[in-house]
């Protein structure tokens, strides 16, 4: 009789693991708050944006990366990536093709829709979220979790706190904040206002955001320009198209800004400022020197 | 049995034919090819095997490709037919829901229901029938001079509605906070890609319509002999008018919702079909209906398979086939 039971009990639990074998998944709350069952080890990873291609990268785990956005063009070998369409436009069955297990998305940054129609398929969708620093380390460590990586998901998040601390402690050897516009594309020009992470890194790299009051990315007049008169002026390369030369040229236009009359007028590497990953830190190095040269010594690298 | 039918029913009946099975040609050449591939042998296989294929090619088929031809067959039968429609009431062939402004005021209306955080049935529907029908109201009253000008100042009209709409459609994005509703940029010229199987069953509104129309198709041949000859042969005109415009601008709307602006489809399918078959609305109906349907999977096609990378809107084609067209024809009706 006891026998019996405990047959039948072994029995249920043999067809409830067997049952539950193939499916392999777990349930992870992603960065946008989302419940997502994700397979165990995912075998097919499609990702949404050129900095979460950069991260997988990063976490070593590029062989399970079977395509990405256009755009996504760092590291080198990222280019031959099958592309599923561009960032803000992924085609629907271009992902499909690829059979995916997984897809890596940004919140409010690829359309909703698109994300919905995934899901609806039966594709899990786990969303990052990075508006600044702390929040790409999150990212780093969810997609550690994710993608099996942990160990190099800690390595790097220690290398960018240990990089950041060092940038700090330089940056608090002077009192001196000047005002810094951060230019994120020509034409019309676009401004980088607070709750960004560019306005983040601004702020650690010992220089204030000129445009403090305005949110996200505004647009900008040449008549608010020379209203704000800024001391540094940082502008991503490619703004608008356009090439180094042509950038600088719509600046030196207006010899009143001080920006203009002590040539402080940068053209910085968009996709480093642009993309919220580890590379950011990268950024707030160089940002740093460019805005603090007095700080900078020798044996730093910018 | 067949001496019943007389030669006009024998007529339709070639035509629904020839025009389904171009459809259905249409049809397939939309669900066999797309941006990963033509995929003939695994059509072969997801259509007729069921089984023997890969769940994403299943999906790839039927849960992408399948919504938008669909739409696309839906958008462009109802377009064909509402140029068909109004070239027959307004006597212009120039006529079009899109040129005329009344694609564009549905837009709007379609828009501000998104706005309001409407369903997308009834409630986005209804919205942009509420545009599209205050639009129409503004194209009848230019339409009502006597002058020998109307002609052509109803087609201004219409352009004037349309520059006005597509600005406010722009107003209204820059006015939106919500970064998603940026893809309504693409919207503007006709966008067949966000359509999903659950929302197909709205385009089950224009069947109504259609069916209306082609009931009225007799009075719609007696109304191209003008107002007074048809209301002596028995129509009463204003009714037929009436009916047909509110149908008209219904399916128009609900197309419009689904699909954005679409242009010239309703100029180029009717035209050529009234060379083909003349001018005789039993004919021109039915072949209008299959004939647009299959003209659109096909210049949806072309959006879909000619760019390098991604896709163009869907009117980016219809545009430059349908726009040199109208040209064609403003010339020959100066002549």
């Amino acid at each position: 009789m006891y026998f019996c039971r405990l047959s039948l009990i072994l029995g249920l639990l043999m067809i409830m693991t067997l049952s539950s074998a193939p499916a392999q998944t777990r349930e992870m709350t992603d960065l946008a708050g989302r419940q997502v069952h994700l397979p165990k080890e995912p075998r097919r990873v499609v990702s949404l944006a050129p900095s979460i291609t950069e991260l997988v990268y990063a976490l070593g785990r590029e062989e399970i990366l079977k395509g990405t956005t256009q755009f996504s063009n760092h590291p080198l070998k990222a280019r031959d990536l099958p592309r599923i369409g561009s960032y803000a436009r992924p085609d629907i069955e271009l992902i499909l093709g690829l059979k995916p297990d997984l897809v890596l998305a940004i919140r409010d940054g690829n359309p909703r829709h698109a994300i919905e129609r995934l899901e609806a398929l039966n594709i899990p969708v786990f969303a990052l979220d990075s508006k600044n620093i702390e929040e790409i380390i999150l990212s780093i460590e969810a997609l550690g979790e994710i993608l099996d990586a942990r160990d190099q998901a800690s390595m790097l998040i220690k290398d960018m706190q240990k990089r950041i601390e060092l940038v700090q402690q330089r940056v608090a050897e002077t009192d001196f904040r000047p005002h810094v516009f951060f230019q994120a594309d020509a034409n019309p020009v676009i401004g980088v206002g607070e709750s960004t992470f560019i306005n983040e890194i601004i702020n650690l790299s010992g220089g204030k955001n000129a445009i403090a009051g305005a949110r996200g990315y505004p647009r900008m007049g040449w008549e608010d320009i020379l209203l704000i008169n800024p001391e540094v002026v940082i502008i991503a390369s490619m703004a608008g198209g356009r090439n180094k030369e042509q950038l600088l040229q719509s600046w030196s236009r207006w010899p009143q800004l001080r920006a203009v009359q002590n040539d402080r007028i940068h053209v910085v590497d968009a996709d480093i400022f642009e993309r919220p990953t580890h590379r950011l830190v990268e950024g707030l190095e160089m940002l740093m020197g460019i805005i603090h040269p007095e700080l900078a010594s020798d044996h730093h690298e910018y | 049995m067949n001496t019943d039918f007389s030669p006009i029913y024998k007529k339709m009946l070639l035509t629904i034919l020839v025009m389904g099975l171009l459809l259905i040609l249409a049809a397939g050449l939309g669900l066999g090819i797309g941006p990963t591939g033509s995929m003939w042998d695994k059509l072969w296989d997801v259509v007729i095997h069921k089984t023997a294929a890969h769940p994403m090619d299943k999906a790839i088929i039927w849960q992408i490709r399948l919504p938008r031809v669909v739409l696309a067959a839906v958008a462009g039968g109802t377009l064909a037919l509402a140029g068909l429609v109004f070239q027959a009431l307004l006597r212009n062939p120039l006529a079009e829901p899109y040129i005329l402004g009344i694609s564009g005021g549905s837009a709007v209306g379609a828009i501000l229901g998104m706005f309001a955080g409407l369903a997308v049935f009834p409630g986005i529907s209804l919205t942009a029938f509420l545009g599209s029908m205050i639009t129409l109201g503004l194209v009848l009253v230019l339409a009502r001079g006597k002058s020998p000008l109307s002609k052509h100042s109803l087609i201004l009209g219409g352009v004037m509605m349309n520059a006005f709409f597509g600005a406010m459609i722009m107003f209204l994005i820059s006015l939106s906070p919500d970064a998603q509703l940026r893809h309504i940029l693409f919207w503007l010229m006709g966008d067949l890609s966000m359509i999903s199987t659950e929302h197909l069953p709205v385009l089950l509104a224009v069947l109504p319509c259609m069916t209306g129309i082609f009931l009225l198709a007799r009075p719609m041949n007696l109304l191209l002999l003008g107002r007074d000859t048809a209301s002596s042969m028995g129509v009463n005109v204003n009714l037929v008018i009436l009916i047909l415009l509110i149908l008209t601008s219904l399916m128009v709307s609900v197309v419009v919702s689904q699909s954005g602006l679409i242009g010239f489809v309703g100029l180029a399918v009717p035209h050529i079909f009234r060379l083909i078959l003349g001018p005789d609305h039993r004919l021109l109906i039915p072949s209008c209906l299959l004939g647009g349907g299959a003209y659109l999977i096909l210049c949806d096609l072309a959006a879909r398979t000619l760019p390098r990378e991604g896709e163009m809107p869907v009117g980016v084609v219809t545009a430059l086939i349908g726009a040199p067209l109208f040209i064609f024809l403003l010339w020959r009706s100066r002549a």
